[in-house]
């Protein structure tokens, strides 16, 4: 397997700060569901927790994604391009960062038309837009696009890159 | 519209094959469709987005978060010790003990692969210990971990019940039998296999040990018993049961047991995200194709035509079987579920399959993948504990899917195994 460039000081800090954003946006999560249980045992339950739960969920999702995405821990099967020949390995390399980097501007360009559209949307019970819900695919997106074409880019040097995650993760 | 998804669907197919991750691989298929069908491209993030925009989905991380507070809290030790104390004085006592350890610990791990991650490191070694050979106690471990993925609180359920629209706490109570079985049906694998190579017996440690060793982990075991009782005496819903068991796991790890750290809590949560990042793209790319699929009428059309080709409820259940074990050997569960769950439960209820023995079956089909090659992602992380080839384990988990697969055949032919609970305390 091939190694990558060392991370510089200043992507190891965007790397520290998604962490941060993603970890924030699990506790707030947390303390949401919570208070919501809380607030509805003391008979007087506050009508915005659900909403709040979805809109951090949403939140977290795209963060997470981006934190997985960094560490390229998404699932993948590499059972069968782990075996082919080098050369055809690398072709399909640089066919999937092509992919990625087109899906990821698919999703971010598209997504700020949602958020364009969404705008002059109030949420239910929240007092902020309902464009708050879809503004987090954007920076998911665009940073598919910026991962992939490093990615991409690592390929074309011809620089080996770390094998992905194991397939599977925790979820199964 | 129908032969734009099929073709999408072997494009599909050999993005995943190719290596593409299965979310994007997912999202392309979306995208594809969207663009030769003619419809706004807009509604690829409006339906991913859409797919996070609910309320029950919040469980998967609250869920994945418990099941990392209880790994950091060492709480794996204690129920290691008690279910020793219990079990040790048979012969193959310590592999009983491990089974067992898992069974309980799959009340607070949520997935097969974290229950072989957190008893692996514990269950292991001590076998090891007592004699046993590595490949062995790696197999017993890798497929005692199997347990976490139908025992409640599990995520595949909750990822199921999700994506089918089916009531999570009845899906939990229709894990709870297939689970109690998965685990004796292992233990009788044990008692079999301890007779035939002769493993290890310990002295029985006495009353007074078997005490101290429940006592030191009674708030631990009591962690299930929380979860359901809460949920089921309508204190709050599952996914409210998530945090309530996450705050209960924190509460346990920091202030009674105090083995978790606040150094330990960073660790848990940066885990959760991550692990988090990689479910949930899952589920958003899955809402996607799934809207595409159901702007094909792809259910609508497959139901009908599976009940036309295929004369019996029974046989459709065999063959799902075969499909799913098969897909399980390549493909991760939450992946498999998202894209199979639209397809093929309006098959099984065309057929009057109740969904709850359904989504059981088809969990643990998917599940025995995770410890068979090529992915057995258990296999990948017991082997690594065991200091094994993965090769090694890989042969010597065989005998015991033996016991798991006489389970799936018993939940596939006697529903009541998994919808007698559900109906008992919830009704029809």
């Amino acid at each position: 397997m091939m190694q990558s460039s060392r991370p510089t000081g200043a992507v190891r800090l965007l790397d520290l700060t998604l962490v941060v954003i993603g970890c924030t946006l699990l506790v707030a999560l947390f303390g949401t569901v919570l208070l919501g249980i809380v607030t509805r045992a003391f008979n007087e339950p506050l009508t915005w927790t659900d909403e709040g739960a979805r809109f951090l969920m949403v939140w977290l999702a795209c963060a997470g994604w981006i934190v997985a995405g960094r560490r390229r821990a998404h699932v993948r099967i590499g059972f069968f391009l782990d075996r082919a020949p080098p050369g055809l390995r690398r072709a399909v390399g640089l066919l999937t960062q092509a992919v990625l980097m087109v899906l990821g501007a698919v999703i971010g360009a598209f997504g700020v038309l949602l958020v364009q559209r969404n705008l002059d949307m109030e949420a239910n019970s929240l007092p902020i837009s309902a464009a708050w819900m879809y503004a987090p695919i954007v920076p998911a997106g665009g940073a598919l696009v910026l991962q992939s074409f490093l990615q991409f880019w690592e390929e074309v040097r011809l620089r080996p890159a770390p094998a992905d995650g194991p397939l599977g993760n925790i979820a199964q | 519209m129908t032969d734009t998804i099929i073709a999408v669907g072997c494009a599909w197919l050999v993005a995943v094959l190719a290596g593409l991750p299965l979310y994007a691989a997912m999202a392309s298929g979306a995208v594809l469709f969207v663009a030769v069908s003619g419809f706004s491209m807009s509604i690829v993030p409006q339906k991913m987005v859409n797919a996070m925009n609910s309320f029950p989905i919040t469980a998967a991380p609250l869920f994945i978060l418990m099941g990392n507070l209880f790994s950091a809290s060492k709480v794996t030790d204690r129920i290691v010790r008690f279910a020793t104390a219990i079990m040790g004085s048979l012969r193959g006592g310590y592999a009983q003990a491990s089974i067992l350890s898992s069974l309980i610990f799959a009340g607070m791990a949520g997935s097969a692969v974290a229950d072989a991650a957190a008893t692996g490191a514990v269950e292991i070694r001590a076998m090891k210990a007592a004699g046993y050979r590595a490949d062995t106690a790696a197999a017993i471990n890798a497929s005692a971990a199997t347990i976490g993925a139908i025992m409640p609180p599990s995520l595949p359920i909750v990822i199921f019940g999700v994506t089918s629209d089916l009531s999570v706490g009845r899906l939990f109570l229709a894990g709870c039998i297939p689970g109690l079985l998965m685990a004796a049906s292992l233990m009788a694998m044990a008692a079999v296999i301890a007779g035939r190579q002769g493993f290890p017996r310990q002295r029985f440690p006495g009353m007074a040990e078997l005490w101290h060793a429940f006592r030191d982990g009674l708030l631990a075991l009591l962690t299930p018993v929380i979860l359901l009782g809460g949920m089921f005496s309508g204190l709050f819903t599952p996914t409210e049961g998530a945090a309530v068991a996450s705050l209960y796991a924190l509460t346990l790890g920091m202030v009674v047991y105090r083995t978790l750290t606040v150094a330990d809590l960073g660790r848990v949560l940066r885990d959760t995200v991550e692990t988090a990042g990689v479910v949930m793209p899952l589920v958003m790319a899955a809402g996607a194709l799934g809207w595409c699929l159901s702007v094909s009428r792809i259910p609508q059309i497959a139901a009908p035509a599976m009940v036309a080709s295929i004369s019996h409820p029974l046989l459709f259940l065999l063959m799902c079987n075969v499909l799913l074990l098969l897909v399980g050997c390549f493909m991760e569960t939450l992946a498999a579920l998202l894209i199979l769950v639209p397809i093929l439960v309006p098959a099984a209820q065309a057929f009057g399959i109740d969904p709850a023995q359904f989504a059981i079956m088809m969990i643990l089909n998917l599940v025995l993948g995770t410890i068979h090659p090529p992915v057995g992602v258990v296999l990948f992380i017991s082997s690594r504990i065991a200091e094994i080839s993965y090769e090694t384990l890989a042969r010597a988990v065989l005998p015991w899917l033996i016991p798991l697969f006489c389970v799936l055949a018993a939940i596939t032919l006697w529903p009541p195994l998994t919808t007698w609970l559900p109906r008992l305390v919830l009704g029809r």
